[in-house]
């Protein structure tokens, strides 16, 4: 008998669900937003179904899809997830497997993030997918992206082909109610068939695996032109209308809610669930019925490109559409509106937000910036460094430390492991022209794991100098606590071997190695100080601290195991430098006190900023 | 039957995420199809967090400004930077112990839309309480006390029973206790 129930699940709840359905026997994930819930909510199903699925944190997402792709060519399906801006790191990777192709359904789960909320870049990985030449499914919320992992799967494997599914932010952390029953086991066995021509593929036989793929796309696309589940329009036969609108991924499900509440029957709608290869025929099908066509798609512009009849469409390329940021709801509906007018089209019912616009712009209301959690080890850290080297450059990385701007700590930020590459090229760039630049790199453990190590060894062989500080918190914070290789716990909680980082350091070939714990800054201030004698010595070179101290949301009883309850005395002379210095939400300037306060609702107690008044009116209570 | 749209706003760590799962939940055993979209990674580290929840049979989880029905707010500036989502009628619930709540220029805007408007001190509740991380349960409860909308004090009393951790569930339903009196208490008074 099979027995159904029904949960409110996250739309990455919704795409581990699709995973298990699919049969996937190997799943594989580098953290971060907005994809890092698919892996635990698959460790929780696999758990409570009681599957045999094997599950990783790889320390970085090519490490991840190369895993996934080995798995697929033993027969197994499997998958990776990762952020959009991941896929870049596992580029390499894919373009060769869509080359080599699959034995076992393989489907690269790569969320993006239009607006950008959690990111570097707005990055469109359909794009990806196109210079990939592999295809890519879009879904529209999360019940649907459920239903397109199964998809992606039987046409990975009936084409032997990698697939990817692009869910975006809006379907990643969306919340949705899902009905499902229990999770049949696969229990297909491993086997590798030996084919070097095509695993071990060397150029002359590219040529011809490029000639395979190419007919792979062919067979796919027409596939995609009949697959009306995904892929569809509401024309009545023989109708002309003026205006219809292409859609794809989120947009589309806006629109169809804004269609149904105007009861608009008189704006057709084609949803393309399966932008590339792209199903032309239907396009062209729809393209005929209207007279013009508005493209609404996140994030960039494939479907815009792809359609042919130039003189029909509005979209980003005529203006229609913003090119940057996301397209939620209110942006969507301005923009249709626009068009309608425009068109001399009946416009929607539109109840005007300006006004309460422009109020909410007078208020002045104070920006609410992210910053360090209260009691972050990564505020003490940076306070140390600030003040041992107030003139130094900062370069740093990818993590809530990112947030060490607020403290003036962070000069540079651009991709994985930058802190250390850029150190690097800042060092040889000033030491060309003599100059004796002080240069301080700040990077993660999860960041140092993922993409530090090869550039710290070319920055050792290099010659380069400068301080590094490893700020190891002990866990991935800034994605949701996941464990870290140096912890020695793997994604289902089960034992691994740790790895150590301070051996990492020095098998880069680094000799200076400190260890310190930054909630003690006089310590980690005269460790930085001896750092930067090493440094400038002529046998110096680079110099590496491990500010360590976990993080206070992972493990709050761990990281202020004695609580210091902190209180502001009347010494305070308003000098409002622990604001600045050290910007701790629970400290603020309490007008009517006349100096510094506390606010309790978020002090954790950690004591830290004892040290850090200048005329030492911050003292235990 | 008619969408119902809810905006849910406050600071990172307030426990919005919790509020929306409870109103979710609630409205998920009444039968309801339910959509919501949710604020992760770094908007969470403290800055301002928003949370959209919508009960009815659409597809997209983000709520349009000039559609919310209720719009919930655990701090007074987040109630105001997301004002443009109510429509005209609706209902506004914040925490905040102001007594010049609501300031200037937004309470002739509240009544030129006939938004209706309840704020109660919902972060002092909790701390009396000794629960200081707890100010979105007073404020869930203070909310219930009106039965406005479809999910009453019941339904969602009874999932903060079912889905609260056990070392909090004493304590949840306690602070939500103490906010649903202070909303009866305003409503007898106001018919006095």
């Amino acid at each position: 008998m099979k027995t159904t129930k029904q949960e409110i699940l996250l739309g990455n709840g919704a795409i581990a669900l699709g995973l298990l359905e699919s049969g996937c026997k190997v799943v594989t994930s580098y953290p971060g937003t907005p994809s890092s819930e698919i892996l635990p909510e698959v460790v929780q199903l696999v758990k409570s179904e009681k599957l045999d699925t094997y599950i990783e944190w790889s320390t970085n997402e090519k490490v991840a899809l190369d895993t996934a792709f080995a798995a697929s060519i033993t027969g197994k399906r499997a998958a990776c997830c990762m952020k959009q801006v991941g896929l870049n790191v596992a580029a390499d990777s894919l373009m060769s497997a869509a080359y080599l192709g699959t034995v076992g359904g393989l489907v690269i789960i790569s969320c993006d993030d239009p607006g950008p909320h959690s990111s570097q870049t707005e990055q469109d990985t359909r794009f990806m997918a196109r210079l990939a030449k592999v295809p890519v499914l879009d879904p529209s919320n999360p019940q649907e992206a459920r239903e397109m992992v199964g998809l992606a799967m039987d046409i990975s494997e009936e084409f032997r082909i990698p697939v990817i599914l692009r869910p975006a932010i809006r379907v990643c952390h969306a919340r949705q109610n899902i009905s499902f029953g229990s999770i049949k086991k696969n229990d297909q066995k491993a086997y590798f068939e030996k084919n070097p021509q095509r695993w071990a593929a060397t150029p002359r036989f590219r040529l011809i695996l490029h000639g395979e793929l190419n007919k792979k796309l062919k067979e796919i696309g027409k596939k995609f032109e009949i697959l009306s589940y995904y892929n569809f329009h509401n024309l009545e036969s023989g109708k002309k209308y003026p205006l219809g609108i292409i859609a794809g991924g989120v947009p589309y499900s806006v629109i169809r809610d804004f269609l149904l509440e105007e009861k608009r029957t008189d704006i057709p709608v084609l949803k393309i669930g399966t932008p590339y290869p792209f199903p032309e025929s239907l396009a062209k099908e729809f393209m005929s019925a209207c007279k013009m066509v508005l493209v609404i798609e996140e994030t960039d512009t494939l479907i815009e490109y792809l359609l042919r009849d130039r003189e029909k469409v509005m979209g980003r390329l005529s203006g229609h559409v913003p090119t940057e940021g996301e397209l939620v709801p209110q942006v969507v509906h301005k923009l249709i509106n626009k068009v309608l007018k425009e068109l001399n089209l009946e416009p929607f019912q539109t109840d005007d937000d300006h006004e309460a616009m422009q109020l909410v712009k007078d208020l002045q209301l104070p920006a609410r910036r992210p910053t360090l959690c209260p009691g972050c080890p990564e505020r003490a850290a940076f306070f140390a460094i600030r003040k041992t080297r107030p003139k130094a450059i900062f370069t740093s990385d990818i993590g809530c430390y990112t947030l060490g701007i607020n403290l003036g700590v962070v000069d540079t930020c651009l991709d994985m492991g930058a802190a250390i590459t850029i150190a690097a090229g800042f060092y040889h760039s000033f030491a060309q022209d003599a100059v004796e630049q002080p240069i301080v790199a700040t990077i993660g453990d999860s960041t140092f794991f993922h993409a530090g190590p090869v550039g710290l060894l070319n920055a050792v062989y290099n010659g380069a100098r400068f301080i590094l500080v490893i700020l190891d918190n002990l866990t991935t914070a800034m994605t949701g606590m996941q464990p870290t290789p140096a912890l020695g716990i793997r994604a289902d909680g089960s034992k691994g071997r740790a790895i150590s980082l301070e051996r990492i350091v020095a098998g880069c070939g680094v000799d200076f190695i400190e260890v310190v714990d930054p909630y003690d800054i006089k310590k980690t201030t005269s460790s930085l100080k001896k750092a930067v004698k090493y440094v400038n010595d002529p046998k110096g070179g680079i110099a590496v601290i491990i500010a360590r101290h976990p993080c206070v949301i992972a493990y709050p009883d761990e990281a202020i195991p004695q609580k210091k309850r902190v209180t502001i005395t009347e010494d305070c002379v308003e000098c409002n430098f622990c604001l600045d210095r050290f910007e701790c939400p629970a400290l603020y300037h309490d007008q009517e006190l006349g100096r510094v306060n506390i606010n309790r609702e978020i002090c954790v107690d950690c004591g830290v900023c004892i040290q850090v008044c200048p005329k030492g009116a911050i003292v235990e209570a | 039957m008619e969408t119902i749209n809810i905006v849910l706003s406050g600071l990172g760590g307030q426990g919005i995420l919790f509020m929306t799962r409870v109103l979710a939940q609630a409205a998920l055993d009444k039968g309801f199809n339910v959509m919501g979209a949710e604020t992760h990674g770094m908007a969470q580290r403290g800055g301002s967090v928003i949370s959209h929840l919508r009960l009815g049979k659409v597809e997209s989880s983000l709520v349009r400004t000039g559609t919310a029905h209720f719009l919930l707010s655990l701090e007074e500036n987040e109630g105001y930077r997301n004002l443009p989502f109510l429509s005209k009628g609706a209902k506004m619930y914040v925490n905040t112990s102001s007594r010049y709540f609501p300031r200037e220029y937004v309470k002739e805007f509240l009544d030129k839309r006939e938004i209706i408007y309840r704020s109660i001190p919902a972060g002092t509740i909790a701390q009396d309480l000794g629960a200081p991380r707890s100010s979105n349960l007073a404020l869930l409860g203070y909310f219930s006390a009106f039965g406005e909308g479809p999910i009453k004090y019941k339904d969602i009393k009874m999932t903060i029973d079912t889905i609260s951790p056990q070392k909090f569930k004493d304590i949840n339903l306690k602070v939500f206790e103490v906010g649903y009196k202070k909303g009866k208490d305003f409503n007898n008074n106001s018919f006095d």
